[in-house]
């Protein structure tokens, strides 16, 4: 099970990556930075960037607009 | 757990017979200067597009066998190579070139910097009638070219002539008139060749300014293809933004997306109807340009009927303001866009209001009777516009209308008989202004963040949405509030001093990741930016709590003077029940496993059994506590009493204690 933004419980696969997880979450916003365990991730690394079973995962979302 | 985690999006290149990690895609040059190798350059510059004119960036890869010689600042790194910086020939390549630029401009600072860099020392070798003896010659590096499209999107400046020939001029050799000054070219010259030589306004700094102005115009060049696309689409960006996040307006607020969102949304506007491919800004020399048009569009009705118009849009909040109305049609889109426009009308406040109309018309509380035979149900376009043209000739049903929602319940329930509860929960205004386009209802900071506002739910109060319902990141009344107090008193403060919203967050710094979410929300390099224009006019340097002790100031006597005016205090910061809350049974059934989740982890009922209903009422009685705690921290945090006005400390404490403000609210201590 990943903990996403101290709140959302998702279940977690072997092999899941951060865009998995965005995907699972339908977080399409551009303007996003993830942290896995309090590591930020760069964006070019989404696809491929596994995340680990019991992991925390902050999906910060930066507003705009408005 | 599992094994580490892995990363491999990078290519493993060799540079100087050391291995190198790559992102695929980038670079050479920015590749070895991230390995912290120096590379030698004259028309490299960081926030322009690559063109590799200078040529002393060369350096020798092998691939697959072979060697060759490749401008690094604009040789993408796509597979293993091996990369020479430093091979003989390189260093000859290099070195033969940096004479050339010696003998031409031998007292140019960065010229003889790159010359010493590539071990050239004989200035004489090149020497001939181009030679330039200034220090600050111009070298043709062609940087404020780049600087004058890519930041501003225009193109005053270019080369003229070929080979020694080859100089640097205006249209036709004259002064462009289209030139607005921005100073772009002056900022990126690398030798002094251009100067700003006039200040409008006479700032004290205007260096910092135009410094700090210039960030920004980097950050559009560079990164708003990747981020928001304002250059391409403009705020109608965030139509579906919105709705993929389930917060787009829809019927009168009841939901957060439809199925037709398409119809309206960014792409299509993109696709089918945005026509000037080229920078429209509010004012001229903006590099966000944001603001769209269609060109050519055809009206259907109204008295311009038959005509070709330019529509000035849409903006995210008029597209917004469609689907609220259920219009999903982005031809009558359009069509409401400009004749709003013409006429003077807000379209949030006219989108606003008619979806409630419509909520009410379906609903049974009016009928054709009441207005004039129109049937306005949600979707109902052609019956929209005939209203909003009633609205602007003062006739029929468009009159009452265009007196808003707090005034149609007060006549709905004193002449039709109207359920006065029924219409407080859905009529969506607070203050007597309508709500802006936005759902706030799982969002409580949102809700206190219209609701609390002093001018009433306006949309420049609108960004506590993600902070708080998909971030999660304010969780406490604590958090909340103080996001409650900084927010409102820094857009405030922006305001005051004339400055743009949308190059404070719709375009964001690369390294706005590097700060925790509370710090990267404010977006620190912005704030900064907007701190530094302030102390280039003024010559006042400002920290965050002098700004924000600023804005206090105005935002404490904005609110005194909205106590002074019956509204300044906790009943009119109270939310219509749908802004905070499903009011009817379809909206509960829409959002069911959400409700149903907060009733029996959060609230922690049984809801076994439970009818929608009875659901319905221990949310709503849960909701509405909640929504008054947060006021209550709120409040606090801002200095007021617990019935929203400013205490006397807090008057004291901001220097505005002056006896005439004081004597408006002692009553209220």
């Amino acid at each position: 099970m990943i903990l996403v933004n101290d709140r959302d419980r998702v279940p977690w696969h072997a092999g899941m990556t951060v865009q998995d997880l965005l995907g699972a979450m339908n977080y399409t916003y551009v303007l996003i930075t993830v942290m896995v365990d309090d590591v930020l991730v760069p964006q070019e690394d989404y696809h491929h960037r596994e995340i680990p079973d019991g992991a925390r995962v902050t999906v910060f979302h930066l507003a705009h607009g408005g | 757990m599992s094994a580490q985690p892995a990363t491999v999006a990078r290519l493993e290149i060799t540079v100087d017979g050391r291995s190198v990690h790559a992102v695929p895609g980038t670079y050479l040059l920015k590749v070895l200067q991230e390995a912290g190798i120096t590379i030698p350059t004259l028309c490299h510059h960081k926030d322009l597009t690559p063109t590799g004119n200078c040529r002393l960036c060369t350096c020798e890869i092998e691939v697959r066998g072979k060697k060759r010689l490749v401008t690094s600042c604009n040789y993408p790194v796509r597979e293993p190579i091996a990369v020479a910086t430093q091979s003989p020939r390189v260093q000859q390549h290099r070195k033969l070139l940096a004479e050339m630029y010696l003998g031409r401009w031998p007292r140019v600072p960065v010229i003889q910097e790159v010359a010493r860099a590539c071990g050239a020392t004989d200035a004489e070798r090149f020497r001939s009638e181009l030679t330039d003896e200034s220090p600050t010659a111009c070298i043709l590096c062609g940087h404020c070219v780049k600087a004058c499209e890519e930041f501003i999107q225009e193109r005053i400046l270019d080369f003229a002539g070929r080979g020694i020939k080859r100089h640097l001029t205006m249209p036709y050799g004259e002064v462009d008139p289209h030139c607005i000054g921005c100073t772009s070219c002056a900022y990126v010259c690398p030798t002094g060749a251009i100067k700003i030589v006039d200040d409008l306004n006479g700032p004290v700094d205007p260096v910092l300014i135009r410094d700090h102005g210039m960030k920004i115009n980097a950050e559009m060049a560079t990164l708003d293809r990747s981020q928001c696309c304002m250059r391409e689409v403009g705020t109608a960006n965030i139509v579906d933004v919105m709705d993929a996040y389930d917060l787009l307006p829809v019927h009168n607020y009841r939901f957060g997306k439809h199925v037709d969102t398409p119809n309206i949304d960014s792409k299509r506007l993109r696709r089918e109807f945005f026509t000037q491919k080229m920078p429209d800004g509010c004012w001229n020399g903006c590099s966000m340009a944001c603001a769209k048009t269609i060109d050519g569009f055809e009206l259907r009705t109204g008295p311009y009927r038959g005509q070709k118009v330019t529509v000035d849009g849409p903006e995210y909040e008029t597209a917004a303001g469609a689907a609220n109305m259920g219009c999903f049609d982005a031809e009558f889109l359009a069509e409401y866009n400009f004749y709003c426009d013409t006429y003077g009308i807000d379209t949030i406040s006219f989108a606003t209001t008619m979806a409630f109309v419509m909520e009410a018309y379906e609903a049974g509380v009016i009928t054709k009777k009441h207005t004039g035979g129109k049937e306005l149900r949600f979707g109902a376009t052609s019956e929209t516009l005939a209203v909003l043209h009633e609205m602007a000739a003062g006739s029929g049903f468009g009159v009452d209308v265009g007196k808003g929602v707090r005034w149609l319940k007060e006549k709905w329930v004193r002449e039709y008989g109207a359920d006065r509860a029924f219409l407080q929960d859905i009529g969506m205004e607070v203050k007597g202004l309508e709500y802006s386009e936005y759902v706030s209802k799982e969002s409580l900071a949102q809700q206190a963040g219209y609701a609390m506002s002093n001018k009433g739910p306006q949309h420049d109060e609108a960004w506590l949405i993600f902070m708080d319902m998909v971030n999660n990141q304010i969780p406490s009344f604590e958090d909340k509030a103080e996001a409650l107090y900084y927010f409102p008193l820094f857009r405030t403060w922006f305001g005051l001093m004339g400055l743009c919203k949308l190059i404070w967050n719709d375009v964001v710094p690369a390294d706005n990741k590097k700060y925790r979410p509370q710090e990267a929300a404010k977006v620190p390099g912005h704030v900064l930016n907007f701190q530094k224009f302030f102390e280039g006019m003024t010559g006042i340097p400002l920290d965050e709590k002098t700004m924000i002790d600023q804005s206090a100031r105005v935002h404490n006597l904005q609110r005194i003077m909205s106590y002074m005016l019956g509204r300044g205090t906790r009943e009119h910061d109270m939310p219509p029940y749908r802004a905070v809350g499903p009011v009817t049974r379809e909206e509960y059934e829409s959002r069911q496993d959400r409700y149903d989740k907060q009733l029996v982890e959060t609230v922690g009922v049984d809801i076994a059994g439970k009818s929608t209903e009875q659901k319905m009422a221990l949310l709503r009685e849960y909701r509405e506590a909640q929504y008054n705690k947060v006021v209550d921290a709120a409040y606090e945090r801002r200095g007021w009493t617990r019935n929203g006005v400013p205490t006397r400390e807090r008057l004291r404490e901001l220097g505005i204690d002056l006896p005439e403000i004081v004597a408006v609210v002692k009553d209220a201590w």
